[in-house]
This record gives C-alpha cells, sequence and structure tokens, in this order.
C-alpha cells in the first residue's frame, strides 16, 4: 500500500471535513461558497490521486478533473450573480435572513 | 516506504489543510479569500509533485483569478472586510463541527481499509500526458467537451442577466403603492 | 550553472531597462543612473502607515519579485539555456503571470490606505480584460508548434516567424501584456497623477525598491515571452543566438515603453470594453484563421 496513495486521499478527506464545516456554519453566502471550493477542492485531489497512482494510462481521469474544474468556476459565477440580485433587493447577503420567502 | 515525494506531498498536504482552516478562523474577509487562494495553490504544488503536470499549472492558473475575484466580492457584500470589528458571524456550530468530523473519519476509515489494488510508482511522461489528455478530450470526450461549452456559455448568460440592472427611465418601484404615491405628491406640488 | 548565467543576464536586463525607461521619461541617457536611484531608495526612511494588514504589506511586493521569476523560469534564451523546461512551459508562464494580480491585491489591501486599495481592485479590473487576451493568442501559437514546450515553439518558427504567421495575435499579445505590467497607457493601478501612486503610495524605502525591482523583470519577462512565442527566439542570421536573443527583447522592451510615452492613460470601462467586445473576438477569429492555415499549408 503506498504511502503517497493514502496520505493523499487523508488529505482530501480532511480538506472535505474542512469545506462541510464551513458550508455548514457561515451565514454569509461568500462564505458558504468558499466552504463548497473546499468540498470540490477534496473531491479534486482525490480523482488526481486515483488516476495518478492506480490508472495512470486512462486519459479519461484528466477529463473528469477539468470537468470537476470548470464546475467549480461555473457555481462560484452562478453563485456571485445570484448574490448581486440579492444585495441590490435586501441590501446584505445574510442567509438567515433568506429563510423565509417573503421579505 | 518513504521517498522524496512523499515528504513533498505530506508538506504540501498539510499546508493545504492549515490555509483551509485559516479560511474560517480568522475575522478578517480579504485574508479569508486570500488564505482560500493558497490552499487551492499547495493543492496545485501538490498534483506538480505527483508529476500530474498540465492539471497542477492549470489548478493554479485558474485559482488565483477565482479566489482574488472572490475577494473583491468579499469587500463589497460584506460589512466588515478587515476584521477590526471581530463579529462572530457562525451559526449552528456546534452540529457543523460533527457534520464535518465524521465525514472526515468515514472518508479515512474508507481509504485506508480499503485495497485498492497495484499501485503504479511511475508516472506517465508528460507530454506523453498532455497528448493523450488533449487527444482524449476531442475524441473520445469529445461531447462532454462540447457540451461543458454550452453549459459555461448558459450559465454565463444566466448569470449577467441575473447580475443586470433593469435599465428603465425611471428606476422599478418595489411595490406599487409608491408609484401612486409618487404620482400624487407630484399633482399636489405642481 | 544555466540558471545562474540566466539570472545574469536578467538583472543586467533589468538594469538596460532602467536606464531606457529614464531616457524615455526624463530624456536623459545616464548609465549610471539605476545605481544611485536604487542606494536611494535603499537609504531613505521605510515608513510603515498607521495599522497596515502587516502580513499582507510585507508579503505583496516579494510575491510580484517571484511570479514574475517564476515566468522568467521558462523562457529559452538559446538551444538548451533555460532554468526549467517543463512540459508545459507557455501554461506555467500564464500560471506564475496570474500572481502578480495576487501580489498587487495583497500590496494594495495591506497598507490600509484609500489610494493602494482602489490601485489593488483596479488592477483586478484590468486583469479581468487582458486575461482571455493573453491565454488565447498563446494556445494559437501551441497549435501551430504542436506542443507546450517554449523550445518546441521557438523551434516552429524556424522557417517563418509567428509575427508573420499570426499578425493578430501578435498584436493581441503586446497590448495585454502592457496591460499585465501596468505599464503606461494601462498604469490604471499605479497612476502617478491619479492615485498618488496608487499601489506604490505607501511603500518607501528597501520595500519600494523591491516592488519596482519586481515590476522591472515582469517587463523583461514579458518581452521575453514575446519574442519566444512571436519573434522566433533566437533565429537570425550570423550572430550567436544569445545575442539575438538579447537585441529582439531589448527592442520589444523598447517598443512597449515608446507605445506608453505617446498614448494617454484608458479608462477601466473603456479598456473593458474594447477588450471584451473587440478584443476576445479577434482573438477567437485569430485561433481559427491559425487552424484553417494550419490544414491548409502542408
Amino acid at each position: 500500500m503506498s504511502v503517497e496513495l493514502i496520505w493523499s486521499l487523508i488529505t482530501g478527506a480532511a480538506l472535505f471535513g474542512v469545506g462541510i464545516y464551513g458550508a455548514l456554519s457561515q451565514t454569509n453566502l461568500v462564505m458558504i461558497m468558499m466552504g463548497v471550493e473546499l468540498i470540490l477542492a477534496g473531491a479534486l485531489l482525490n480523482m488526481v490521486a486515483f488516476f495518478r497512482y492506480l490508472h495512470p494510462d486512462v486519459a479519461a481521469g484528466q477529463m473528469f478533473v477539468l470537468i470537476i474544474m470548470t464546475v467549480m468556476a461555473l457555481e462560484m459565477a452562478v453563485g456571485f450573480g445570484v448574490a448581486i440580485a440579492r444585495f441590490r433587493y435586501k441590501g446584505s447577503v445574510e442567509m438567515e435572513e433568506a429563510a423565509e420567502l417573503k421579505d | 516506504m518513504i521517498t522524496a515525494q512523499a515528504i513533498f506531498i505530506g508538506f504540501f498536504g498539510i499546508a493545504a489543510v492549515w490555509f483551509g482552516v485559516v479560511v474560517f478562523r480568522t475575522f478578517s474577509m480579504v485574508r479569508s479569500a486570500i488564505a482560500l487562494l493558497f490552499s487551492q495553490t499547495a493543492l496545485g504544488a501538490m498534483f506538480l509533485t505527483m508529476e500530474v503536470e498540465f492539471l497542477g499549472v492549470l489548478q493554479i492558473m485558474m485559482m488565483a483569478t477565482e479566489m482574488s475575484i472572490m475577494a473583491i466580492f468579499m469587500v463589497m457584500f460584506m460589512m466588515d472586510p478587515g476584521g477590526m470589528g471581530e463579529m462572530d458571524m457562525t451559526h449552528q456550530k456546534q452540529f457543523s463541527l460533527t457534520a464535518g468530523f465524521i465525514s472526515f473519519v468515514g472518508a479515512v476509515a474508507v481509504a485506508v481499509f480499503i485495497d485498492w489494488g497495484p499501485v503504479s510508482t511511475v508516472a506517465v511522461d508528460s507530454v506523453e500526458q498532455t497528448k493523450a489528455l488533449g487527444f482524449e478530450l476531442l475524441d473520445r470526450s469529445m461531447l462532454i467537451f462540447e457540451m461543458a461549452g454550452i453549459t459555461i456559455l448558459t450559465a454565463m448568460i444566466a448569470a449577467t442577466a441575473v447580475a443586470i440592472k433593469p435599465a428603465s427611465k425611471t428606476s422599478q418601484p418595489k411595490s406599487s403603492s409608491t408609484a401612486h404615491g409618487d404620482h400624487q405628491h407630484k399633482e399636489q406640488s405642481k | 550553472m544555466t540558471s545562474l548565467l540566466i539570472l545574469l543576464s536578467l538583472a543586467f536586463g533589468v538594469y538596460l531597462l532602467a536606464v531606457l525607461e529614464a531616457w524615455i521619461v526624463n530624456g536623459r541617457f545616464q548609465l549610471s543612473r539605476p545605481v544611485y536611484s536604487a542606494l536611494a531608495l535603499l537609504g531613505r526612511e521605510s515608513i510603515i502607515p498607521r495599522k497596515p494588514d502587516l502580513l499582507f504589506f510585507e508579503t505583496g511586493p516579494i510575491i510580484l519579485l517571484i511570479a514574475a521569476l517564476l515566468a522568467a523560469a521558462v523562457i529559452p534564451l538559446a538551444p538548451g539555456f533555460i532554468i526549467a523546461d517543463l512540459a508545459t512551459g507557455a501554461l506555467f508562464l500564464n500560471a506564475a503571470l496570474a500572481y502578480v494580480l495576487v501580489a498587487l491585491i495583497m500590496a494594495g489591501w495591506g497598507p490600509n490606505g484609500a489610494y493602494a486599495m482602489i490601485g489593488g481592485w483596479r488592477f483586478l479590473g484590468q486583469l479581468i480584460a487582458y486575461a482571455m487576451l493573453i491565454v488565447m493568442p498563446i494556445t494559437a501559437v501551441a497549435m501551430r508548434a504542436e506542443s507546450l514546450v517554449t523550445t518546441e515553439i521557438v523551434l516552429s518558427q524556424s522557417a517563418v516567424w509567428n509575427i508573420f504567421y499570426q499578425p493578430l495575435g501578435f498584436a493581441l499579445f503586446f497590448i495585454a501584456s502592457m496591460g499585465l505590467a501596468f505599464m503606461p497607457p494601462f498604469d490604471m493601478p499605479t497612476a502617478k497623477s491619479e492615485l498618488a501612486g496608487g499601489v506604490e503610495a505607501e511603500y518607501s524605502g528597501f520595500r519600494l525598491a523591491i516592488f519596482r525591482l519586481g515590476r522591472m523583470v515582469l517587463v523583461i519577462t514579458l518581452a521575453a515571452a514575446t519574442v519566444t512565442f512571436y519573434l522566433g527566439g533566437w533565429h537570425g542570421p550570423g550572430l550567436a543566438p544569445w545575442v539575438w536573443s538579447a537585441i529582439k527583447i531589448l527592442l520589444v522592451t523598447a517598443a512597449m515603453l515608446l507605445v506608453g510615452k505617446y498614448l494617454p492613460r484608458i479608462r477601466e470601462s473603456d479598456l473593458l470594453a474594447w477588450c471584451w467586445k473587440l478584443g476576445i473576438p479577434l482573438a477567437l477569429i485569430n485561433i481559427f484563421i491559425v487552424g484553417i492555415l494550419l490544414v491548409v499549408i502542408p
């Protein structure tokens, strides 16, 4: 069992855990998005570790990583668009105030 | 067997997790965004150490720009971007700590207790890797590539459409009563 | 040994750039001027603003210097004369240059001053304008070379230089690299007369010296990148390869400085509008044309 693979998977798990803590405990939309970025980073690291150590000749692994990176950028873009619209309407992006649909 | 590669991967891994923790522990918002940037850079450095060169360079390049944009959105939206007020902006802390810890333990258990099979210690040459990725992108995964392109375009148009201010002669009132109030006020002051 | 030689030639290039810039701005050609101004900067008092974000304040200029040096590590000055011959050289250049943005944001936010902060965020706006204009011409260049290795890119130009093969890409890359190095007319972040120096406003003493040194290394690196991608690198009749590289890099640097002397500063909104509405379609057309040329010409 190779040390590098196990250590990469553990680091990916740690990033995932920190990301879940952040995404669940923060009240501001931008901080929640940072938590989601960390979750996706953990998944990305696991994917690259699997590609490099278990199946280095399957190029579809790199393709998957590209798609995850694209998704990270996209969800940030759309999330910030929603944040701008919400800020323009309400004046803040605190998620506790957004718990109900009525203002 | 501890090789030099393992030591560097360990170092960058610890750096990535530490910067990730700093993101949520610091009070200053811009420091939080820049810490996330350095966490992703450490991740990219890990990829480079693992000799997955193209993905490492791509990760470093993309995350620098993305996290800087996150920094400016922080400054735009947060009420205390410098962190001098030292406000605590969290809720349900106990629940999220337990959730984070349980997911970490679960993922580590999966990683440690499963037999992953034969591990290859020699990486593919970088030039061959990039070439293989290029062929894969345009040959077998062409449909995925084009769908990703169209999805990106749709997301860009959607985000711009949501964020654009409605352009009209008078600014749109939130409810109709203020419109009537404005009209009455104008008539009275004539 | 090679790395040391390249770093020495980089230092020499930076010195010549300082002399050139002083000549173009002041009108006087003094070979000893950089030495005197460096000594003056190092001898001056280092004023630290009140309540800075110390981590960012100290780290900003250093990251600028490191980013510029990392970008210079993948540029070939002669066959085999390169610090790090990476398999994704052209993309690594781009990745290292993305950290110029991080450095300027840190240098803008750190000093806890209004002018510096505005300068830093203006650079982010500039980056959104020129980022695509740097990456897409590099894509077209890599298409012709069928590789991202910078040595291969230079070798693919042995018949026809890229400036004649892809003139549109050259124009876009030249303009975008002037924007990346925040040289006039794109010097919104360090506007001398408007923002009182912008990002450089709160720095003094040796930190300012490091900031200016980082900026000059960045300019030389971008000129070297233009020469590698578009002007044929070390190709040329007669003289040794590294002599040709040096001559071409100095000529490109002089061209960048001269363009800045005669054009007014471009506003942020104008820059964004022109780059996104005109620049990106032109870059895409460039990729399309290069693709057709590669298929048609054997």
